[in-house]
Order: structure tokens, then C-alpha cells, then sequence
């Protein structure tokens, strides 16, 4: 996990789309919105769930390990930042391996988006557009320390599991306390 | 849950010297300089005065082939380096398909369509330099290699242009043939100007641009061109209205400037200029794929996902990397979300519970 990162916490979003408005406001992608919100049981449920980048360790994250220009970079904060314009050839082998579903991409302009957690924002110190415009903390911005002092009950994992791989990630997921397993379900049958 | 994970030991450890790539970019040595000795006629046609810019396409066709050779061994590359020079020379696409190649070359590498997407302004501008860059190509390397030479013929009102020492044209250097001869350079290093002027201006302006924008690797690229350029415009400024006093000076600039950015070229932003034609070989490789083995639908909710080929290929190339959740690429990116979400629902938040 990085340090100063994001928290999902699923359990808190309430669909409100703020996160896919405000993420239209980040220069990297002005206009375009790099988050999911998904609604995940249609019809029988109101649960959603916002998607951004969890910017995976593990050791590489897989986006950059398929790509097959060397396109997607790991800054040296941990940050997956989406495809350098001039490498990316569109070929969308990110864009499927990805476990998370995370990057789109325009085959006109033959371009992957992601989230790169508002690069422009975080990395001169201030919060993501999704995390500022969150209005229930379903996205955190800050630390560890920050996030358990203001929801000490919270357990938080950078562990999803795939299936027989593990991936770690950037970013963390939050769980609701009692929650005993250090790691958090991928969603692979 | 360790033992699920793994390694960073490999993608963490520094490579050493890469043999099969030393030896592909010592033989695109050999060849570039037995090119250089042959096409001269055995350095008959050489100029010394050029030798820098000679030495230096040696070094740089080492460190192009040998960073080719690095980049093409790791399994996405390599196996798109099979698939898509597999499509293009395919006899059976070009009976199919006979289009398809030359309007992926005129489109995505003459023209760069794809960037005028992206925005007018960038199109226009990557025109100008991609150009002015092609143009000073085509001129410079055969004029350092000794393959091309002017001379005078006699009685001396005319010049002659020598190709591998076969006389091709004359033209008389007063005419606007012969201005643009002399002189295309100078039009190649405007066009670049112009390329790099908008640029630099969206390096400093533009948002888009300016985050996470690296000196070394988005900067130096562009102050090189327009060092390149500024220093070849000043050769016709002294030569033309300073009686060329200070030519042998900026001769020499001129070809330290060009030296340090042609050897330059295999570790940085200029490296694209090697890879994009792949973008070729992908799109045909897809496209063919398409319409032979057609789409493959999403496991869960039957929307299209790529060509079956492609899915294949990706199972395949995720594990050779150590992936093992390949067989997630059979599902849509949105259902891999949305059972992300059921498995949190079920198993972490339990419901409302």
C-alpha cells in the first residue's frame, strides 16, 4: 500500500455518480471519466461500488507487464500512470488483463485512459477529485494513521485475491470491522 | 496468502548485458559500416569532414538493434512481433484484404490519424516535425555515408548529384531546383521548428502535458531538435550574409548537437519512432482475426469482448508472465467489477447485515 493513498470502502457508497463528475475535471483526461461506479445486484439491491486504479505491486502491475510497448509507467511513488501517449499502440492487452477492469481505451485515438489517481492533484499534495467530492468517505484520501483515526473499527486489506494469484495493490480497501481475513476477494469463479 | 504471490526478484533485478542483443546490434554495426564502405565506393566518395555523423549511425544502429532486441523478448512483445509481421507478410491477407496494409501505412505511420483524435493542434504539429525529421533523414544519412555527392560539371555553370558515384541529375544552382537542393535542410529544420514550437509551448501550458512530465525524457528530445535545427539554419545565415567567417565553428556545434542526439536515440522518447510500426502489424493481426475467427463474448454477459484470437493470445502471453488468472480475460471488464462487487456484497459486507 502507499502511504498516503486511497481507501475504498464499497460498503459506504450510495451511487451518487459525484466521483464520475469530479473525475472529468482532471487534466490528464479532461472531460473523461477514469472511474466505474457499478451497480452490482440490479434489481434486488441499491449496493454500488467505485472502481479507480489500485495501482497493483505485485511485483509490476499486470496492465504494464502485458503491455507490449513499455507504455504504461510505475512512477517512483508507486503511482501506475496511464499509457505514455507516444509508446501506447492501442492494441487494449491492458485494458482485458487488468483483474480489477480498470483502463478504457480509445481505438480511434489509439490511447489507453486510466485512473492515475489524479497525478496532476496528489502529486503536488492534494486529494484526488473522487475522494474530495465523496460525500459519505466511500473514497478516502490520506494515510493509514488519518483513515483509523477517523474510523477506528475499520479493518483495511491491499491483498485481492484471483482465483490462485494475490495481487497487492497501491490502494486499499476498507472492510467492516470484524471482517478476519487479511485479504479481499477478486471476484474470479 | 505468501504463497500466492510473486516474485519481485525478477522484475526487480537489473539486467545484465543482453548477448542475443549485443550480437544483433554488433552485426547492424558491421552492416551499417559495410554499407557506408561499399556505397561510398570504398570511401572514395566519403567526406572526412562528415566522419562524426558517420561514427555516430554506427553507434546508434548498435543501440536501436540492441534495445529492438531487449524489448522484443518480452512475451507481449514478442508475441505481437510474430502476430503482427505474420498478418503483414500474410499472402492470404493481402488476397483478402488488400487494402488493409497500405491504408494502416499511409494512415497510422505516413499521416498519424490517429493523433489528429487526440487533437488538431498536436496532429498539425506532429506533421510538421515527423516531416521536417523524415526529410533530414533521407538527406543526411546517404550525404554522411559518402552515397551521395554533388560536384561540378564542367565548363562549371551546372551541378551534378552522384548516387553510389552514378551521375543522376544536374541542375544549375540558381534555379529554384537548385535552391531547393541546397537548401532542403533548412525547409526540414522549419518544419521542426514549427513541431517543436507547439510542443515546448504545451510542455509549459498545457496541463495535460505538464503532469508527470519528465526533463530527461519529454524536455531533452525537443531542446535537441531545436538545437539541431537552429544550429543548420545558422550554417546558411553565416554562409550566406557573414561570408561564412564562423562556418567551421558552427559546423562543429552543429555536429556535436546532432552526434549526442542520434546516439541518444535508442534510450529515450525518440525510441517510439522504432516501435510505433508495430501498431501495423496489431491492427492487421486484429482485424484479420476478427473477421476470420470473430468475436469472443464475455463469459457472463455475452457482450463483445475482442477477437477470439486475441483473447487466446492474451491467456497465452499472461501465462508466460506468471499471471494466473488468464482466464479472467474471457470476461468483460464491467463483469469483472460488478462480481468484484457480488464477492464483497457476499463474503466482506455481508449483505446490510
Amino acid at each position: 500500500m502507499m502511504q498516503r493513498t486511497q481507501f475504498i470502502d464499497p460498503g459506504r457508497c450510495i451511487g451518487c455518480q459525484a466521483c464520475v463528475a469530479a473525475c472529468r475535471e482532471c487534466d490528464s483526461h479532461r472531460g473523461r471519466s477514469m472511474i466505474h461506479l457499478d451497480y452490482i445486484d440490479v434489481g434486488r439491491s441499491v449496493a454500488s461500488m467505485p472502481t479507480v486504479c489500485m495501482h497493483c505491486e505485485d511485483p509490476i502491475a499486470p496492465c504494464a507487464e502485458v503491455c507490449p510497448a513499455d507504455a504504461v509507467l510505475v512512477t517512483a511513488d508507486g503511482v501506475v500512470q496511464e499509457a505514455a501517449k507516444e509508446r501506447c499502440i492501442g492494441c487494449a492487452n491492458c485494458v482485458h488483463a487488468c483483474p480489477f477492469g480498470v483502463p478504457k481505451i480509445d481505438f480511434e485515438e489509439k490511447l489507453q485512459y486510466k485512473c492515475n489517481l489524479c497525478y496532476d492533484r496528489t502529486s503536488v499534495g492534494l486529494a484526488p477529485w473522487c475522494a474530495t467530492v465523496c460525500p459519505t468517505g466511500a473514497i478516502f484520501y490520506g494515510t493509514l494513521e488519518e483513515l483509523l483515526a477517523q474510523r477506528p473499527n475499520a479493518v483495511v486489506s491491499d491483498i485481492v485475491v484471483f482465483g490462485e494469484q494475490e495481487i497487492h495493490t497501491g490502494v486499499a480497501i476498507v472492510a467492516p470491522s470484524g471482517y478476519a481475513r487479511d485479504w479481499i476477494p477478486g471476484g474470479l469463479p | 496468502m505468501s504463497a500466492l504471490r510473486r516474485s519481485t526478484e525478477d522484475a526487480a533485478a537489473p539486467r545484465g548485458l543482453d548477448v542475443a542483443a549485443s550480437a544483433a546490434g554488433v552485426a547492424a554495426a558491421l552492416v551499417t559500416l559495410a554499407a557506408i564502405y561499399l556505397g561510398s565506393r570504398r570511401l572514395r566518395d566519403f567526406d572526412a569532414a562528415l566522419i562524426g555523423y558517420a561514427t555516430a549511425t554506427v553507434f546508434l544502429a548498435f543501440g536501436v538493434v540492441y534495445r529492438y532486441v531487449v524489448w522484443v523478448q518480452s512475451p507481449p512483445a514478442r508475441r505481437y512481433l510474430v502476430r503482427g509481421w505474420g498478418s503483414f507478410l500474410s499472402w492470404r491477407n493481402f488476397r483478402d484484404f488488400p487494402t488493409l496494409v497500405p491504408r494502416e501505412l499511409f494512415s497510422n505511420l505516413a499521416f498519424q490519424t490517429f493523433i489528429a483524435k487526440r487533437g488538431a493542434g498536436r496532429w498539425l504539429a506532429h506533421q510538421a516535425l515527423f516531416w521536417g525529421v523524415t526529410l533530414a533523414t533521407l538527406i543526411t544519412f546517404p550525404l554522411t555515408f559518402g552515397w551521395i555527392r554533388f560536384d561540378v560539371v564542367p565548363p562549371g555553370s551546372r551541378y551534378a548529384m552522384y548516387l553510389g558515384g552514378v551521375r543522376t541529375i544536374t541542375f544549375a544552382p540558381l534555379t529554384w531546383l537548385g535552391w531547393m537542393i541546397f537548401h532542403a535542410l533548412d525547409v526540414a529544420a522549419v518544419l521542426v521548428l514549427i513541431g517543436c514550437t507547439y510542443f515546448l509551448w504545451r510542455r509549459f501550458r498545457d496541463r495535460e502535458a505538464t503532469t508527470g512530465q519528465r526533463l530527461g525524457f519529454d524536455f531533452f528530445p525537443l531542446v535537441a531538435l531545436v538545437a539541431i535545427s537552429v544550429t543548420g539554419l545558422l550554417l546558411t545565415f553565416d554562409s550566406a550574409l557573414l561570408d561564412g567567417q564562423d562556418y567551421a565553428f558552427l559546423a562543429i556545434v552543429h555536429m556535436a548537437v546532432v552526434v549526442l542526439t542520434l546516439v541518444f536515440i535508442p534510450f529515450g522518447k525518440f525510441f517510439h519512432v522504432i516501435q510505433r510500426p508495430a501498431s501495423v502489424g496489431v491492427d492487421v493481426y486484429k482485424r484479420t482475426g476478427l473477421e476470420r475467427e470473430g468475436v469472443f463474448h464475455c463469459r457472463r454477459c455475452g457482450a463483445p469482448v475482442e477477437s477470439a484470437a486475441f483473447v487466446r493470445d492474451l491467456e497465452r502471453t499472461m501465462q508466460e508472465l506468471g499471471l494466473r488468472f488468464g482466464e479472467w480475460v474471457e470476461t468483460c471488464p464491467r463483469c469483472k467489477r460488478t462480481q468484484r462487487g457480488e464477492r464483497y456484497l457476499e463474503q466482506v459486507k455481508r449483505g446490510f447485515s
